[in-house]
């Protein structure tokens, strides 16, 4: 299968992402957290490129290690809310009824409430910690791969493939497995991709507020937090993690919006 | 056509009234009057000081910083009783003082205040604060003219102190507490409290000999230290309370603004919780009191403005750091310590372990006092140093916690002497079975010394036993005293008298002006 090369540029800057991420502790200049208040909030220089925090922290090696933190955070959460919200709607929409009824009313509780501000509050009664903090997006996250996968699905439901694997004597599970999931994957997958960008700005949010990662943890979100104080008087605290935010943001969301381009018939 | 213009041009109207109507501050606020917005971190639920009613929980602070209340008497800035709504006292016998009022003092609605009055809040303090009774031990008052006698159920050589508290000060109990309101002696008065916001009004039968000179007064609680700098930079505060340090430095020397600081009792210690196994032995404890980088927290992370402890009292009090010893900074002699208590790193995994666990401490502590998260961080990377793992819980969720007993360390920020006597400290923080004692501290030893200093008159003996009780806190290695806070206020240049005081709750007095 050879891949468009409309995609190639942005899966080599994900890619190269994902390779920071991948091998941050051998790329960073200084121990991320080796405390050294005689260097504390030292301006970027020939030694420390992007500073140092008001620890004596280097900020590049901590923001280069914080990418392992966040992208690491973001990539697991968004496996588990795919992979949990798909099988939800897949199974609601495939066996229908009273199942579909319940799951779905159960989606609609959780969408009644703005995505964000149920993190904050979930994450707030969990106790914080980037853990807690995922479980919260999680909790709300969810729903809307459900409903997407839920809709595919009845698309998909009384195609003659399907009939055919039931008449074929296949059970439900084994036609969700073999046939219902592999022809939804794409959509998913896209808008999956797309999500990325999202989830690593929600987490990243989260810790901002103190609810996400906690101290001494190299994660972007907490940079920032850890920062915002001294945007007048040392500004590459916060905006080191700040840049790498939005670079990473904006090259996951550039390769979701390619990805969906390549992927849909419509523009082939 | 016409039809539409006079339509239009009356919603227009009808829009302008209501623009014009909507803003109540635009109505009851004429040009001439002189108001004065003021912003800080220390007002707020997580402060449990949301409200002016000083008999809940620590809002006595709120009546008294924010010029509401006043107490019987107060303290100079060397924390030394002066007479405020009374003129003087009388020494009775050991159980019996005779305070006498100012006979010009008034309530905020004009009632006088004498002795009845006086005798009818403190019994309503008693009968509902959490910390007063336990601390002032009345047994009866007598109300007569001018005056009360409060007699005690035993010896109170601090009762002055303690009736100088913030819970002290002097209401009108008769005029209710609705809507967190209460009337007071102070020069202002409250007309709204919610739990972010105080606004005040000129108490126009203030009975001091400096009248208020502000007619309205907005105190705004302003937790995140950001946008309190950005409001005082944009001219929309007159004053602020409560910068992040590194802000600080935006005002130093600007012509447009003006510092006051002050060194006072706050102080940022870490109690061990007797409760953890590993935390019982003393050696462990001494090990890290010693890995704790205090220089180093008040220069570099408090950018100067703070003093490192030696134990719970500054230097300018009788019975200060001056006077007691505490563990140096010394990691080599805490690594050895572990080692005598049998903590080593046998498997190479950089902390020390003992029968196969690794020595893990949790540490609670919450952020509303900035410097307290600041204290955590650096904590964890100097106990990392001699081998310990500190797992830092930083959340105003505290109480939960704490109740809980999910900690093995807890730092909080207190201010030790409000009363300007040591025993306050000791019985609320120290002694066994005292209401903040949560490192569950018990020491014999301590229960007989403040058995004598309950006991004991005159400062000179008091503060001898004070450093006593301290000494013996600290061989302990009870708590770590980390630093003594100096508070800081920035303000316009146009604002005169404001300026904080080492007992950290004078800020708005009837001296505060804006020329």
């Amino acid at each position: 299968m050879r891949i468009p090369r409309a995609l190639i540029p942005y899966l080599m800057l994900a890619g190269t992402i994902i390779l920071i991420a991948v091998f941050a502790p051998c790329l960073t200049p200084f121990d991320p957290y080796e405390q050294d208040l005689s260097r504390a909030l030292t301006a970027p220089n020939e030694v420390n490129l992007l500073g140092t925090d008001r620890y004596g922290r280097d900020v590049l090696s901590r923001v280069i290690v914080g990418s392992q933190t966040t992208l690491c955070a973001s990539l697991l959460l968004l496996l588990t809310i795919v992979t949990v919200g798909s099988a939800i709607g897949a199974t609601a929409g495939l066996m229908g009824g009273r199942l579909d009824v319940f799951l779905m009313r159960m989606s609609d509780v959780f969408l009644a409430f703005p995505q964000m501000v149920f993190a904050i509050a979930a994450a707030g009664a969990l106790g914080g910690g980037l853990f807690n903090a995922a479980l919260a997006l999680a909790l709300i996250g969810w729903t809307k791969y459900a409903r997407l996968a839920r809709g595919l699905v009845l698309t998909i439901r009384e195609m003659p493939y399907i009939a055919s694997a039931r008449m074929a004597g296949a059970s439900s599970t084994e036609i969700l497995i073999d046939h219902v999931l592999p022809n939804i994957a794409g959509p998913i997958l896209v808008t999956a991709a797309l999500d990325l960008g999202t989830i690593i700005m929600e987490l990243a949010g989260l810790s901002f507020l103190g609810l996400g990662a906690m101290p001494p943890t190299a994660e972007w979100g907490a940079m920032m937090n850890n920062g915002r104080s001294m945007l007048q008087t040392a500004p590459w605290v916060i905006l080191s993690p700040g840049a790498a935010i939005f670079l990473t943001v904006a090259i996951f969301n550039l390769l979701g919006d390619k990805l969906r381009d390549v992927l849909d018939p419509k523009n082939r | 056509m016409k039809l539409k213009t006079k339509i239009l041009g009356a919603l227009v109207s009808i829009g302008l009234m209501m623009s014009g109507c909507g803003s109540d501050q635009a109505v009851e606020q004429s040009s001439a009057e002189k108001t004065f917005t003021y912003g800080t971190v220390a007002y707020g639920v997580a402060m449990e000081n949301a409200g002016t009613n000083p008999h809940e929980s620590y809002s006595g602070w709120s009546t008294l910083r924010y010029g509401i209340g006043e107490t019987l008497f107060k303290f100079n800035r060397s924390m030394q009783l002066e007479p405020w709504l009374a003129t003087d006292f009388e020494q009775i016998d050991d159980f019996t003082v005779k305070i006498t009022i100012d006979p010009n003092a008034k309530f905020s609605n004009g009632k006088p205040v004498d002795g009845a009055a006086v005798k009818k809040c403190l019994e309503h303090l008693i009968a509902n604060h959490d910390r007063a009774p336990s601390d002032l031990k009345i047994d009866s008052i007598i109300a007569e003219g001018k005056s009360i006698t409060i007699h005690s159920t035993e010896k109170m050589p601090a009762l002055l102190n303690y009736l100088s508290d913030p819970y002290g000060c002097i209401i009108d109990v008769d005029a209710g507490f609705d809507n967190h309101i209460v009337v007071g002696t102070g020069p202002y008065k409250a007309v709204k409290v919610t739990d972010t916001q105080i606004e005040l009004v000129k108490n126009e039968n203030y009975w001091g000999v400096d009248k208020p000179k502000l007619d309205r007064i907005t105190v705004k609680s302003i937790t995140d230290g950001d946008t309190l700098t950005m409001a005082m930079q944009n001219g929309e505060l007159d004053a602020v309370q409560g910068l992040p340090y590194s802000s600080l430095q935006l005002f130093v020397d600007k012509p447009d603004f003006k510092l006051s600081q002050t060194d006072t009792s706050r102080i940022y210690q870490i109690a061990f919780n007797f409760d953890t196994p590993a935390l019982q032995d003393i050696n462990v404890r001494r090990a890290i009191s010693m890995a704790v980088d205090k220089k180093n927290f008040t220069d570099v992370l408090l950018h100067g403005n703070g003093t490192p402890a030696v134990g719970p009292f500054p230097s300018n009090l009788p019975f200060g750091d001056q006077t007691v010893n505490a563990v140096e900074y010394d990691l080599d002699s805490a690594r050895s310590l572990l080692n005598e208590a049998g903590w080593a790193d046998s498997d190479g995994d950089g902390y020390v372990d003992r029968d196969g666990q690794n020595l893990e401490l949790n540490y609670l502590t919450y952020t509303s006092r900035q410097e307290l998260p600041l204290l955590a961080e650096m904590m964890q990377s100097n106990l990392k140093s001699i081998g310990v793992k500190l797992n830092v819980n930083a959340t105003d969720n505290y109480k939960t916690f704490l109740k809980t007993g999910e900690y093995d360390m807890f730092s909080k920020a207190i201010v030790t002497a409000p009363t300007g006597d040591p025993e306050y400290y000791f019985t609320s923080h120290i002694v066994p079975g005292a209401v903040d004692n949560a490192g569950h501290y018990d020491s014999a030893e301590i229960a007989a010394l403040e058995e004598q200093l309950h006991n004991t008159y005159g400062a000179d003996d008091r503060s001898a036993l004070a450093i006593k009780m301290s000494q013996q806190v600290l061989d302990d290695c009870a708590l770590i005293y980390a630093s003594h806070l100096k508070m800081s206020f920035v303000m316009k240049n146009n604002v005169e008298g404001f300026a904080a005081h080492p007992s950290d709750y004078y800020e708005i007095t009837s001296l505060l002006d804006k020329t």
